[in-house]
């Protein structure tokens, strides 16, 4: 028989590892990592390339790198880990997890809390129409970067990728060191999707042309994608009459975007944001269902993992403090609005029981200084410029929200100055 | 003298550096980086441009059948695809522990070749 689980935790990538040591340090006893991988790590087992850690290693490592560190640490702390498990339903009345493994079979665990760490997935194909066919030779950028890299298969000899996410920079210069040519790097938006070093270090270096304002128009090719028309896009991302340009390619990788992967979020019954697509979380990262927490990219797409880990160990913290009976019903709520130029954010609700930071993105680029603040009056920073692909923060003390006890609302915004 | 603008990888603000060099090719100002290891990515940039290098390795009868590998310290960027060629030459027995040495002096850059994760044999 499964003995009692204090924390359950639902996937063994960044965020999952680092809920699990939170946990063990918060004084959980019994602290179980789900992962229905064989191997632990999550996705950045395929993220082989240097820049991971800068900041709570105060050192670039490659993906695996860094989750070694991590799994280490987790081992030493006491969690344990169960591979090859997979969590098909979670009963929305009684908190009851349904996993599924080779040799255990299927188990019901009722954990006092659950963290839930599923990540995210690539947006893919069919979420962009693009006409034509639907030949071989079509993948999402992780697609390609889990063949190469894992499974020591590569997906083409020209290819061209379509968006300009981190995975779709990181995958162009490793197709170039494997040996492919890689055509140009296509962008819908007038601004780059992914980091500008990875735009210097991925594209710049190896000379692949970057075009923005540009997108794929159309796919040719029956049984093998043969090539693709692109076009120039007007303001309203129209393709321009008259700008079409056929590219020869074997592959088209797609880098359109992340979705945070949340089925059993929602068979749990909680509130999924409809903007960030994940859990509506206040900053104890506990979500509408009071058992059960979140952290990382299933909650809110990062652009660095050092934040998903410290994200992770806060999830974990919370849950083991909530396990402990330690989380009262009656904590605050005070709801978090952005302003006019906010795109997304989490959490969405403060509680004044720890120090809160709050993760957010502009809509448009705002390339010049600018002040990133919560009111009323709760923090105020310059920025030299804000870019949609990258995240700012705001941080707020407990003690703030404490010497406030009226406070009904906190909006945060970004504006120029 | 002669002003070079590239972006700064060192870290994930991506800080545009504006550097100036002498007529002698020496840097005299770097501008527009937020902290020193900015100042020195700039310095190395413009006299010895180097890059980690990542990639795989072939195993044989490993868990998997590629490892993971990096360049242990930056390599000279002029020689990447030099190294890319030694690398892609390789073939390694599983198991395969992380920081293993595969290469030795690579190329003949001083730059070490080591696995970057741990790959246990079938």
């Amino acid at each position: 028989m499964s003995k009692n689980i204090d924390v359950l935790i639902i996937g063994a990538g960044p965020a999952g590892v680092a809920a699990g040591i939170g946990a063990r340090r918060e004084g959980a006893e019994n602290v179980v990592v789900l992962e229905r991988d064989w191997d632990l790590g999550g996705i950045l087992q395929q993220c082989i390339h240097p820049g991971f850690g800068l900041r709570t290693f105060k050192e670039e490592l490659t993906g695996p790198e860094y989750m070694h560190r991590f799994i280490k640490i987790a081992h030493e702390e006491g969690v344990e880990f169960r591979t090859n498990t997979m969590v098909f339903q979670i009963d929305r009345e009684t908190n009851t997890v349904w996993t599924m493994n080779k040799e255990r079979g299927i188990e019901a665990l009722n954990p006092k809390a659950i963290v839930l760490t599923m990540g995210c997935r690539e947006r893919p194909l069919g979420a962009i129409r693009i006409p034509g066919g639907r030949p071989a030779g079509i993948y999402t950028a992780g697609t390609a970067q889990r063949f190469v890299n894992m499974e020591g298969y590569m997906p083409g000899k020209r290819a061209v990728i379509l968006g300009s996410g981190d995975i779709g920079l990181i995958m162009a210069r490793r197709m170039i060191w494997e040996g492919a040519e890689v055509e140009g790097v296509y962008e819908v938006m007038s601004w780059p999707g992914g980091l500008r070093r990875n735009i210097a270090q991925c594209l710049d270096d190896y000379g692949i042309p970057f075009h923005l304002k540009t997108t794929v128009t159309k796919i040719h090719g029956q049984d093998r994608l043969e090539g693709v028309t692109v076009a120039q896009v007007d303001d309203h991302m129209t393709p321009i009459k008259g700008t079409e340009r056929y590219v020869e390619c074997d592959t088209l990788l797609l880098a359109i975007g992340l979705i945070p992967e949340n089925e059993l979020s929602r068979m749990a019954g909680i509130d999924i944001h409809p903007v960030t697509g994940g859990p509506v979380v206040n900053d104890l990262l506990q979500t509408t269902n009071p058992a059960v927490f979140a952290a990382g990219n299933v909650v809110i797409v990062y652009d660095l993992v050092d934040n998903v880990s410290d994200e992770g160990l806060i999830a974990g913290a919370s849950a083991a403090k909530f396990a402990a009976g330690k989380i009262s019903a009656g904590t605050r709520r005070i709801p978090v609005k952005g302003g006019e130029n906010v795109r997304l954010y989490s959490p969405q609700f403060v509680t004044g029981e720890t120090d809160a930071t709050i993760f957010m993105r502009v809509t448009h680029p705002i390339e010049q200084a600018c002040r990133v603040f919560a009111e009323p009056g709760l923090y105020s920073q310059r920025l030299r410029y804000a870019r949609p692909g990258e995240m700012n923060e705001v941080k707020i003390k407990a003690e703030q929200i404490r010497n406030l006890p009226d406070l009904k609302e906190i909006v945060i915004d970004i504006q120029p100055v | 003298m002669t002003e070079r603008k590239f972006i700064c990888v060192s870290c994930p603000l991506g800080c545009g550096l504006t550097v100036t060099l002498d007529d002698a090719g020496e840097v005299t100002k770097v501008e527009g980086n937020t902290c020193p290891r900015g100042a020195s990515y700039a310095r190395s940039e413009v006299k010895d441009p180097r890059r980690v290098f990542a990639s795989t390795v072939r195993v044989n009868g490993g868990k998997l059948p590629v490892c993971p590998i990096r360049s242990k310290t930056p390599a000279p960027r002029g020689k990447l695809s030099e190294i890319a060629r030694a690398v892609a030459e390789l073939n390694v027995e599983a198991p395969v522990k992380i920081g293993q040495v595969l290469i030795h002096n690579v190329c003949g850059t001083d730059v070490d070749i080591v696995a970057s994760r741990d790959l246990a044999a079938v």
